[in-house]
């Protein structure tokens, strides 16, 4: 196991590898430079192309990306081309904002969808199961962005009970009640994702496992219900933990599309920041952290598949 | 003692009444007909089909010309019974048009990613410990990457529109189907009844056809399903920030991002496009449980 | 009893008295705004994101040696004395322009303006290797000021500029170069830095800085124009790029004002007792039309006007609901410098089928055109729907348009190049809104061949000799009717040789709620926020 995942680690950082040449080759296969962005309309090609040379982005591409490498190994993401603010500072307080909503979301999300699959699942036929596969097929069937435009509407424009937009004071964390309800809306429209898609994978692994020959054998046993839920759970946690591990990364990616409508500045409002300013460090920089927080996630998820179920062998 | 329900014997007449069991694919076709919420998904989504198909013949009006005079009518207004949109627009036509965009940007990104995601997923999980470190951790640089980076890269090559948004969604939806089958694939490889058959020296390709394939395809179905709403939405999302179909094309996920500010003058003519997604991903859901249901079914050797 | 209600009487008196706010209390409050900008504009007294920034993060905070006229909303917004009190041409040497600085003005650390302080931001923006070099604020101030090419000091509050060449209208562009504290930027050690503790001349300063959430500003008590201190306590802006968003904002309590509000919730807005304040400004949205590309449909003049008549702009403005207005030139048709172009383009399908038919088009052989439109961008109002009303508008006239949508970044890209170029998809016309009338000097920047793309702001390349000789004739004038009558006849010659699409005006639409007072919408892409108050 050790062995394992010592082998994996060092395949991360191959990954890492990859993920920022093809993101360097890709930003610079759309047209425009950041700066073409920053200055305005009227300034001359000339202006522009002076300030390039500032910046170093005249140099030729591989050479701007092994300055950009090196300095990354040193620890230095750089510099916001528009804000001339560190790359580090900046991304992790945004990942902060966004891990206030991911976590909770998260929780929610794999709580409800996990319990409801598991009951629709043990209910299988019955009323409860199409109840529940309902449930959670609506939530990944709404376009949870403009749900949330309709929450916002409903709970804080027609009924003012919850707040708009923003983080308000307490900056995202939910340190008192007044805080915490600039989360409620965000978490919930976040949610309904990943319980859906939650739900249904766990429904169906439950119902693969039940139609096995080992429930009905433990209940010949004489085991009790919760016991037998608890083996058939065990069973189906494995995939449905790889799916967890996919959820969980694409939230902390940050959903741009939730963040525009609440006006939360996360990850995903940083990052689309970034790509529409063409601001090529904070891209690069962005990509690398979020990127090696996606494979830490996967590895997690391998090697708790890897222990609860001992049949799968890595 | 409280029994677990398993499946419902009632649902598997071969063995409610005793009889020997048919060919698996007989019987999956067999117990869908029985089936009827399954059936009547079936026929919802074959109706929005067809009315994507026979958009020119359905559709009231033409679903590009509009009038600043008749803009955003209620639902109800003679001539256009499902209102108008901001530029005037009728709705009902824009609709009908507007499926065979959806439909398209929903599914055929799907298919692209099941197919190759499937495949590499099984040769992942089946292969020995070099070629599934290999082809995973490929896998693991894409699932790594920003969609919407990929997506105006691809705009910036090929432009804006549908291809776009097939281009982009296939790549991003490879990754999560690879690490899905491949996982549910090495679950299944483990189990007895595959190392029963290896035993007994039976070839692969045939392993993988009788053993593998049927366990993995229930749970790869399902969540290949929950992506095809998944694929509307985001396509919905890309033309929200410019990058998919563009105007004036009718597509659902433009149409509702267009009609947001409407919110405020007619909310019902504003919710009329996420209604047709609504009800598009949920006939696509019901089905592939139905679907999975009636594959899934063991008969008793 | 008589005693009882004497002394009810004398405290009810003294209550009343002590209830009533003191007679010369300045009414204060905070302001709460949502922008439409995606970032807070940089602090350092070189705001980005375009005009907004400059409204916001520009002339609230910092100044220039001139200053807007933001008092009055019955017409556009003109320039005014503002760090310099007054300026002249050189008599000997028409390149030059003396500069006599205002006295008595502190920045916000309290050390003082004078010509020292002048030379050094000279020096930041222009001379690579000053100490205070700052590259994007040189290349800002570069794109709006070209024309300056030396500067020194004469004596502690005068200061001498040079140009090229003589131009008349140089002070003008003056107004968008502003200038920050020396001292402070000594104590802070890099722009990074000053840009947390920024220090300006304005009737506000900055007093917190969050980047992507808010950035507050508070009153200058010692600002140096004593009838313009602000009467808000403090002004707190927040980006916030989604319409709807905005709008949400404001109808749930969280701010007090925003930025261009969706035009379909303008009835519902006022409805819910919110305020829309509109009022022209010189804002065009118009079609830029390719001149450079050889098969171009427009290099028939006969084309380009019927375009022109063939758009229904009163149906734009009823799509838009009231927040815009006809456009029939650059200049609205009241600005006094619209002058009397012998082409009115008032809608007339007839007129422009007509002129179709003249030059070889018709039903059977339509213009086929391809134009380049953003999805957003600063200052381009809602050009998806807009653009689509004009494609089935224009359809009448047997114009058969098509779009290249685009994102904002991939426009600009565009516009720094020739017409011809690759980056310009080899479209026919832009749809690019910008400010270009705001006063003569951004006027030039478009239509010279000097300014040809990618040297300057004329993507199209169009070229007028007429227009040419005005130009010349107005850089090297001194007289002001002079140059008055001739920027009226170089504003009819680009009217009447059609070289846009001028479609509509914006009208610079904000919502606010009741409790904002003492707001006059200028006629200018600036506000003022000196004389506003929360009730």
């Amino acid at each position: 196991m050790a062995q394992f995942i010592t082998l994996r680690l060092l395949h991360t950082i191959l990954i890492l590898f990859g993920v920022s040449v093809v993101t360097f080759g890709l930003i610079h296969l759309i047209p425009g430079n950041p700066l073409d962005i920053l200055l305005p309309p009227e300034a001359p090609k000339e202006v522009v192309e002076r300030l390039k040379v500032e910046f170093g982005f005249d140099k030729p591409l591989y050479l701007q990306y092994f300055a950009w490498l090196g300095r990354v190994v040193r620890g230095n993401l750089g510099t916001s081309v528009f804000t001339g603010l560190p790359v580090t500072g900046e991304l992790f307080s945004a990942l902060g904002n966004t891990l206030c909503l991911a976590v909770p979301a998260a929780l929610v999300g794999f709580s409800l969808g996990t319990t409801f699959g598991t009951l629709a699942a043990f209910n299988y036929g019955r009323a409860l199961d199409k109840l529940f596969s309902i449930i959670t097929i609506l939530g990944l069937s709404m376009p949870h962005y403009w749900l949330a435009i309709v929450l916002v509407i409903v709970l804080a424009v027609l009924w003012p009970i919850l707040p708009a937009v923003g983080m308000g004071s307490g900056g995202g964390l939910p340190t008192s009640w007044e805080d915490a309800r600039f989360l409620i809306l965000p978490v919930v429209t976040l949610s309904m994702i990943p319980m859906g898609v939650i739900g249904r994978m766990v429904r169906s692994t439950v119902l693969e496992i039940l139609s096995q020959e080992f429930p009905t054998a433990l209940q010949a046993k004489g085991l009790r219900r919760r016991r037998i839920v608890w083996h058939v759970l065990k069973n189906a946690a494995p995939p449905a933990m790889a799916v967890m591990g996919l959820q969980l990364g694409y939230l902390l990616g940050g959903s741009i599309l939730v963040e525009t409508v609440f006006n939360w500045p996360g990850s995903g409002q940083f990052m689309n920041l970034a790509i529409f300013r063409r601001d090529i460090p904070v891209l690069q920089g962005t990509v690398l952290v979020l990127a090696s927080f996606f494979v830490l996630i996967n590895l997690a998820v391998d090697v708790a598949q890897a222990l609860i179920d001992p049949r799968i062998r890595r | 003692m409280t029994e677990i329900s398993l499946v419902d014997p009632a649902l598997v007449p071969e063995v409610a009444a005793g009889l020997e069991p048919r060919g698996y694919w007989q019987g999956v076709g067999e117990r869908l007909l029985r089936d009827r919420v399954t059936l009547a998904v079936a026929a919802v989504l074959a109706v929005i089909i067809l009315l994507a198909v026979f958009a020119p013949w359905v559709a009231t009006h033409d679903p590009l010309q509009g009038s600043v005079l008749r803009r955003l009518k209620p639902v109800g207004t003679p001539g256009y019974f499902l209102g108008t949109d901001e530029t005037g627009r009728d709705i009902w036509s824009r609709l009908v048009y507007g499926a065979r965009l959806s439909l398209i940007c929903g599914i055929t990104p799907v298919l692209f990613a099941t197919m190759i995601g499937g495949a590499l997923g099984l040769i992942a999980g089946i292969s020995g410990r070099f070629v599934n470190m290999a082809v995973m951790r490929v896998v693991d640089v894409f699932y790594a990457f920003p969609s919407v980076l990929l997506a105006i890269a691809i705009c910036g090559v090929i432009g804006a529109g549908i291809g776009n948004t097939i281009l982009s969604l296939s790549v991003v939806f490879t990754p999560p189907i690879v690490r899905i089958t491949e996982s549910l694939t090495t679950q299944v490889k483990n189990r007895d009844f595959v190392e029963a058959a290896r035993a007994s020296a039976a070839p692969l390709l045939s392993i993988i056809r009788h053993q593998i394939v049927p366990n993995v395809l229930g749970g790869m179905l399902v969540y290949a399903t929950s992506l095809v709403s998944i694929s509307i939405i985001l396509s919905a999302g890309l033309s929200f920030l410019g990058l998919g179909v563009t105007p004036p094309n009718p597509e659902w996920g433009l149409m509702l991002n267009a009609l947001r500010q409407a919110i405020f003058v007619n909310p019902i003519v504003a919710a009329l496009p996420g209604v047709a997604i609504v009800i598009t991903s949920l006939c696509f859901n019901l089905l592939s449980d139905g679907l999975r249901s009636a594959m899934d079914i063991k008969l008793p050797a | 009893m008589i005693w009882n209600i004497q002394r009810a009487a004398m405290v009810a008196t003294a209550a009343l008295i002590l209830a009533m706010p003191p007679v010369a209390a300045k009414a204060g409050g905070t302001l709460r705004i949502a922008m439409t900008a995606s970032d807070v504009p940089t602090t350092t007294g070189a705001p980005d994101n375009g005009f907004e920034g400059l409204r916001f993060l520009g002339y609230p905070v910092y100044e220039g040696l001139l200053l807007w006229d933001l008092t009055r909303a019955d017409k556009p917004a003109e320039l005014r004395p503002g760090l310099a009190e007054s300026w002249e041409q050189d008599k000997n040497d028409k390149t030059k322009w003396i500069f006599h600085l205002r006295h008595g003005v502190k920045f916000h650390d309290g050390s003082d303006f004078n010509a020292d302080a002048v030379i050094w931001n000279l020096d930041r923006y222009f001379k690579p290797d000053a100490p205070q070099v700052d590259p994007t604020g040189g290349a800002f101030a570069r794109a709006r000021d070209p024309w300056i090419k030396s500067y020194r000091k004469i004596d502690d509050f005068t200061v001498e500029i040079g140009n090229p060449r003589p131009i008349s209208y140089f002070p003008n562009a003056l107004v968008y170069l502003f200038f920050s504290s020396p001292a402070q930027f000594q104590k802070a050690g890099s722009w990074v830095e000053f840009a947390k503790q920024p220090s300006g001349t304005g009737p506000f300063k900055i007093t917190e800085f969050k980047p992507r959430v808010s950035v507050t500003l508070a009153r200058n008590e010692q600002y140096w124009d004593k009838n313009r201190i602000p009467k808000l306590d403090k002004v707190v802006l927040f980006p916030m790029p989604e319409a709807t968003t905005r709008l949400a904002a404001l109808r749930s309590g969280q701010v007090d004002w925003i930025e261009v509000p969706p035009p379909d919730a303008v009835p519902s807005l006022k409805a819910a007792g919110f305020e829309i304040v509109t009022n022209s400004y010189p804002h065009t949205w118009p079609w830029v039309l390719n001149f450079g590309k050889p098969d171009s449909p427009w290099k028939d003049i006969r084309v380009r006007r019927a375009l022109n008549y063939c758009t229904n702009r009163e149906g734009l403005v009823t799509l838009l609901n009231g927040l815009a207005e006809p456009a029939y030139g650059i200049y609205h048709k009241t600005d006094p410098y619209f002058g009397h172009p012998k082409e009115q383009y008032t809608y007339d399908p007839d007129k422009a089928k007509a002129l179709l038919k003249e030059a070889g088009y018709g039903p059977d052989k339509p213009v086929a055109a391809k134009v380049m439109i953003s999805n957003s961008g600063s200052g381009q109002m809602l050009p998806l729907p807009m653009n689509e009303y004009l494609q089935q508008n224009l359809k009448e006239c047997n114009f058969d348009i098509s779009f290249d949508v685009v994102d904002w970044g991939t426009m600009l890209v565009a516009t720094r190049n020739p017409p011809t170029a690759p980056q310009a998809h080899g479209v026919d016309a832009m749809n690019i809104s910008l400010a270009h009338a705001t006063e003569f000097s951004r006027f030039t920047t478009a239509f010279l061949t000097s300014t040809f793309a990618p040297n300057g702001f004329n993507w199209q390349h169009w070229s007028n000799p007429e227009f040419e000789a005005l130009v010349s004739k107005i850089e090297n004038s001194s007289d002001p009717e002079e140059i008055a009558a001739d920027i009226r006849r170089a504003h009819e010659v680009i009217v009447d040789d059609a070289a846009w699409l001028f479609i509509v005006h914006d009208r610079n639409p904000r919502a606010m709620t009741k409790h904002v007072k003492g707001f006059t919408s200028a006629q200018s892409w600036f506000q003022d926020l000196t004389r506003v108050w929360m009730e």
